[in-house]
């Protein structure tokens, strides 16, 4: 009896640590430089001519729904910011070809479609502003 | 199962209560043993999820004691989330209680207590945390189970 309640006491202890460790992932933005461009094509929505969020959810993902409301209100604060969710049950193609290991994992991608910034897992709205920024502004033009 | 039409919205405290109430069952069968009185305790376990697992999580007996003893203390959700995420982690709960069951009378204690411990381990996360490992396992079963085109 004893060396089970001992041994559930490390289980519950290591499953805390775990979690925290995961937790701590959660949303952080990383940079990314991956060849090649996702096209509306691929996507199945057309991206924004700015820059877009490409959300991965699956129906069972409790997290997914409130973080495409965030990551729409982040979009629309910026003219050309576009918002596009992609159920990752159902495009596992592209959820493998993009590694995606959880959802909601978003994608942000440049004007041209290419992603140059992910966060894996929910983010705050802060991420979300600072997985935008990755995104270069756009070029003056003059004539 | 995603081409079902009809969404349920529930109050997520109720299922968190239900995970609270798997984890103190688990740690009961954890605590008890790969023996008789263990392998009842997991047997009833798998009995509560078995609602949850087929119709949803709102058709437990864990969220009838909810609604009928807790909620009208606490009043009414902030939020409401879709029933499906919970019901396919009470699925999972399931099929782990009962392989804990079927290893149980199989009198293989190793079986017993990794299933078990997976049980207390995921409504550990669910209730203390508001963490559904089940939700998070998804996408990489399904990963792992359909072939690539």
């Amino acid at each position: 009896m004893l060396i089970r309640v001992l041994a559930l006491a490390v289980l519950l202890g290591a499953v805390a640590l775990g979690y925290r460790w995961w937790q701590g992932r959660q949303g952080t933005v990383r940079r990314v430089e991956r060849p090649g461009a996702l096209t509306a094509s691929t996507l199945g929505d057309q991206p924004g001519e700015r820059a877009t969020f490409v959300q991965f959810s699956t129906p069972m993902c409790a997290k997914c729904p409130p973080t495409a409301t965030l990551l729409k209100r982040v979009a629309a604060e910026q003219p050309h910011v576009s918002h596009i969710e992609i159920d990752a049950a159902e495009r596992l193609d592209l959820a493998r070809e993009l590694h995606i290991m959880r959802t909601p994992t978003t994608l942000v991608l440049d004007a041209y479609g290419v992603v140059v910034a992910r966060m894996d897992g929910a983010p705050s709205e802060q991420q979300a502003r600072e997985a935008l920024a990755a995104v270069p502004p756009p070029t003056e033009y003059s004539i | 199962m995603s081409t079902e039409a009809k969404d349920i919205q529930i109050d997520p405290r109720g299922y968190r209560f239900g995970a609270s109430v798997t984890l103190v069952v688990s740690i009961v069968a954890l605590v008890l043993g790969a023996n008789t009185a263990g392998i009842v305790a997991m047997g009833v376990l798998a009995l509560l999820f078995l609602p949850g697992a087929t119709i949803g999580p709102q058709a437990t007996l864990q969220s009838w004691l909810f609604r009928r003893f807790i909620r009208p203390r606490i009043g009414a959700p902030a939020e409401t989330e879709s029933f499906r995420p919970p019901r396919f982690a009470q699925q999972m709960g399931l099929g782990f209680s009962l392989l804990a069951v079927l290893f149980g009378v199989l009198e293989i204690a190793l079986g017993f207590y990794i299933f078990t411990g997976f049980v207390v381990a995921a409504s550990f996360l669910n209730s203390v945390f508001g963490f559904c490992l089940g939700c998070e396992i998804y996408l990489l079963a399904k990963r792992a189970t359909t072939r690539a085109a």
